[in-house]
């Protein structure tokens, strides 16, 4: 039994914007499913339409085979983490999260008993009695998701939830997010354009882009196996090194570059060739059958402490997509710090090889 | 020296507007005689029990009615009726205002910012008209109800409202608060300083309304105390002390609430 589905689902605003074109998704109960996309893509809008505060235009959501379209926000059983945590000012941590309990018409002793047990799982059992003003963006952020867990709701919905804590503690709450959603198994739904978060936290992600749903399934799954242009350049940090071709015979061909080995492709449309930093290597012996036709003027190497990723101008190839000359980066071991300005013999895998039509960034090998 | 300088302009500017009040309270230590012979005075005299003592004596008006205790109490009442009621619809407008998105509740914000351009003392003949079709002539009410419609503590609640996040609203939403909990649980208390504020404004006005009671009252039994300073004449001592007693109760109620005014006005 799905957990939530969504059928159709459609959000056109009044003026006229269309946020969200055409949703259909099924998810299972405990499914931690992760939306991930550009600002602006609809991602928030299709949170906010799960949880009931934005109207749904055309379509169904449901929630556990019942139908919600028409059911507000405090009946639908969802409970949500907000970016800037929307704790209410003035009541204590206890108040924060007592609150909806009261509400539903709870009694004392269960509320506190739910308050205390929560706040014993995110440990800020010694904060119940102070303001949100008195604890730290970490805390604050505990506070809401206690807010949020004490409801013990179907849904649990995150909007952006760790984007105003400052880096390290992102990653501390990613993982305990993780840990908590494993542990309670409550089907959820965290929006972010932050795709390392995305990848680390998701069972299924969606990447969505112009309202609607590009590709979906597991992280991994996502990152080998992009069905667009888009999800390939928006999953993967460093980004997938791109370069516009054309075909010829079989061979890609971009300004006096041409690469070997690939068939099987429209000889008359504009191509992209999409080769990850870690498919490619300096060394011949690390790639299959390699294909070394690449060569780089190394620009920039970062030093990330495990591996270096090298920056360099692609020597002799066309124009970027945006028209300036190509750049490609290399994911490298920590022993590789090439000099500036030397230049570098790139190797792969023809195999690991991803080719996008330009015109519609649809997939063709 | 800049900042020397910028003390020395405030200091000037607190002078000036104490002054008066100052010349009050001075003068009200003073004989009748003195007053009307040489004008309001800089330096304390020895009349301060007698004057204040006569207030007190006061009966005056067709009835011998008109007390100062009775004054007070018809000051306490038109004040407070005002500032409460005044202050309960300016929040519940600028309530719906804010936290009711449609479109026709927009409208009327502006509407009702319309209503500053018609002061009370613009519109005395038709609100005559209306009070004295409703009976209300020679009541505390007729009194007060023209008064409660106060646009500025509408706006100035609205103003207050629009900087709460929407987050907060949609957490209350999701945790089961509808319109009416949300006011009483979130918005009030949040905001009770604003509340604090607009109630002393309403409170001041209400209590300084001179034009209009005398326009809807003809009884004795209605005199406030802004009114009944004319019945001990104006170049007084009794009429001095009475000046002082009148501006006394919103003095205090201000000097009390000082606080939160710098903490809204911020």
């Amino acid at each position: 039994m799905a957990s939530l589905e969504l059928k159709n689902v459609q959000k056109t605003y009044p003026n006229g914007a269309i946020a969200v074109r055409g949703v259909d998704m099924e998810i299972d109960h405990g499914e931690f499913i992760v939306f991930v996309g550009p600002s602006g893509c609809g991602k928030s809008t299709l949170l906010r339409m799960v949880a009931g505060l934005e109207k749904i235009t055309e379509g169904e959501i449901l929630i556990q085979d019942k139908v919600v379209n028409d059911v507000t926000p405090a009946d639908r059983d969802v409970a949500m983490v907000f970016q800037n945590y929307a704790l209410y000012p003035h009541m204590t941590v206890r108040g924060n999260m007592s609150y909806g309990l009261k509400n539903r018409g709870f009694a004392k002793d269960e509320i506190n008993k739910k308050v205390e047990d929560a706040a014993a799982m995110l440990r800020i059992g010694d904060f119940l009695d102070r303001q949100p003003n008195q604890l730290s963006g970490g805390q604050r952020q505990r506070v809401a998701m206690g807010r949020a867990i004490v409801r013990e709701p179907k849904v649990f919905l995150f909007d952006e939830p760790l984007s105003n804590l400052d880096a390290k503690l992102r990653v501390q709450m990613r993982i305990e997010i993780k840990r908590l959603q494993r542990r309670m198994d409550v089907t959820s739904i965290y929006v972010t354009h932050d795709q390392t978060e995305a990848m680390t936290l998701a069972d299924r992600l969606a990447v969505i882009n112009d309202g609607r749903v590009e590709q979906m399934g597991a992280p991994m799954e996502l990152y080998s196996n992009p069905a667009t242009l888009f999800v390939a350049s928006f999953i993967g940090s460093p980004q997938i090194n791109l370069l516009p071709v054309k075909l010829s015979g079989q061979s890609l061909v971009s300004g006096d570059l041409s690469i070997d080995g690939f068939q099987d492709l429209p000889a008359d449309k504009e191509l992209v060739l999409g080769l990850r930093p870690d498919h490619l290597s300096l060394s011949a012996d690390q790639a299959g059958s390699s294909n070394s036709a690449l060569k780089i003027r190394v620009d920039i190497v970062e030093q990330h402490g495990a591996d270096n990723v090298i920056y360099g101008e692609l020597i002799g190839a066309g124009s970027s997509m945006d028209g300036e000359p190509v750049e490609f980066c290399v994911k490298t071991g920590q022993a590789n710090i090439p000099d500036i300005e030397s230049i570098l013999d790139l190797h792969f895998d023809v195999a690991d090889a991803m080719v996008f039509l330009k015109e519609t960034g649809s997939r063709l090998k | 020296m800049r900042s020397l300088l910028n003390h020395l302009i405030l200091i000037a500017g607190v002078l000036f507007l104490a002054s008066p009040l100052y010349l009050v309270l001075v003068s009200s230590s003073h004989g009748s005689s003195t007053l009307q012979q040489l004008g309001l005075q800089w330096l304390p005299g020895d009349q301060l029990t007698n004057n204040y003592l006569a207030v007190f004596k006061l009966a005056s008006g067709f009835s011998r009615q008109v007390t100062v205790v009775e004054m007070l109490r018809n000051s306490l009442i038109v004040a407070l009726g005002s500032a409460l009621l005044t202050t309960l619809f300016s929040l519940l407008a600028a309530y719906a205002f804010v936290f009711v998105r449609m479109h026709a509740v927009r409208t009327l914000f502006w509407v009702s910012l319309l209503t500053l351009l018609f002061p009370l003392e613009a519109r005395f003949v038709n609100t005559f008209q209306i009070t004295a079709t409703l009976g209300l002539i020679n009541t505390h009410t007729g009194i007060v109800l023209p008064t409660l419609a106060l646009a500025l503590g509408t706006l100035f609640f609205r103003q207050n409202f629009k900087g709460l996040p929407a987050e907060i609203q949609e957490a209350a939403q999701l945790d089961s608060a509808g319109p009416i909990k949300f006011l009483i649980d979130i918005v009030i208390p949040m905001y009770w300083r604003c509340i604090t504020v607009v109630f002393v404004i309403a409170f001041i006005l209400g209590w300084n309304q001179y034009l209009w009671p005398l326009m809807i009252s003809t009884d004795d039994s209605l005199y406030t105390l802004v009114r009944g300073i004319r019945l001990m004449g104006q170049e007084s001592g009794p009429g001095m002390a009475l000046l002082v007693i009148t501006l006394l109760p919103p003095l205090m109620l201000l000097i009390m609430c000082q606080r939160w005014f710098a903490k809204v006005l911020e």
